[in-house]
């Protein structure tokens, strides 16, 4: 029987791939065949990851996205060393709620950095000639807060709507290139940082017990979100580019 | 910092006129102080004085004098 989702041999870097959601794709990718390049900035952190892989050909690289002017001497290191890539996923971001009145600008550059300012320069890097093989597909992790307001969520929201927009031209301009991106919009999932979300409200508070009812399909699973990455990273969302798939449990239909 | 440069910071934190809040303020009694007011006050604690505030810690907050004791 053929699989609709078979990546085998297919290269892809995982950048933020840690802990959460990157590091379920990462799992997740290696089932279906791919070779896997773990990018985050704690090395200690993804040798861990590597040993839960299945497979073998992966490989690990220390990178802070932070750090937007380092990606490019890490995007050559990890060519030089694993080839051309495949695919592309972005994981990593930060998740913050700040109310609007301490908003200030140095606090949005620090969210963008991260959830924006690294997802473009990682893209624009890894999609000079000679860096990607021929059906290249990008997926980025986005949030249904791209298209939701939310108190506290100014700058957070912000980023990841950057992340959308820019993925929409992307598309375009690099659709010549044989290159496809999307972005998956999670809703919340149960990561490290449901864990802090519960720790500062509570589980039966009403700001939770709120969510719950929006998100009528419960607290999405690492497992879901990776599932529709590795859909979009497949020769089978061929058709598929320039989008944003909410993976929410209903949240947006409400 | 002083007690009095404290309050006003809760009170800039929290959006309050200037003079509105003392250490014997029972926040139960302050319409503003509402869950935006709450995280507020965990982003201040966490820019000014480098401490994350839990819920568990912001729940035992009954008046202002119990944020004070945390501004350290």
């Amino acid at each position: 029987m053929k699989s609709i989702i078979d990546l085998t041999d297919k290269r892809i870097l995982i950048i933020g791939a840690s802990s959460g959601i990157g590091k379920q794709c990462a799992i997740t990718l290696s089932q279906v065949g791919a070779k896997v390049i773990l990018a985050a900035r704690r090395e200690d952190k993804l040798r861990e990851v590597l040993e839960l892989l299945e497979g073998d050909g992966h490989g690990i690289k220390a990178m802070d996205v932070q750090d937007t002017e380092n990606i490019e001497k890490c995007v050559k290191e990890i060519i030089n060393e694993f080839g051309a890539l495949d695919g592309m996923v972005y994981s990593a971001g930060v998740g913050t709620a700040i109310p609007l009145l301490q908003t200030k600008p140095e606090k949005i550059k620090q969210v963008f950095d991260i959830n924006f300012f690294g997802f473009t320069e990682a893209v624009r890097q890894i999609c000079r000639r000679g860096r990607y093989n021929p059906g290249m597909r990008i997926v980025g992790i986005s949030s249904v807060a791209s298209i939701r307001g939310d108190k506290s969520k100014t700058a957070y929201s912000s980023s990841k709507s950057a992340m959308d927009s820019a993925i929409r031209c992307i598309a375009r301009e690099m659709a010549d290139k044989d290159i496809c991106i999307n972005s998956v919009a999670p809703s919340m999932t149960a990561t490290e940082l449901y864990d802090r979300y519960i720790e500062k409200y509570g589980e039966d508070s009403d700001t939770n017990q709120d969510l719950l009812k929006r998100q009528y399909l419960g607290i999405a699973k690492t497992d879901d979100i990776a599932n529709a990455v590795a859909f979009l990273l497949s020769p089978a969302a061929r058709f598929i580019t320039g989008i944003t798939l909410p993976v929410d449990g209903g949240l947006t239909t409400c | 910092m002083t007690e009095q440069e404290k309050i006003a910071l809760i009170e800039e934190t929290l959006d309050l006129d200037e003079g509105t809040l003392t250490a014997d303020t029972v926040l139960d009694d302050v319409d503003e102080y509402d869950s935006m007011a709450k995280l507020s006050l965990i982003v201040m604690m966490d820019d000014e004085f480098g401490k994350k505030l839990t819920g568990d810690v912001i729940k035992g907050f009954k008046t202002v004098g119990d944020i004070l004791a945390e501004m350290e």
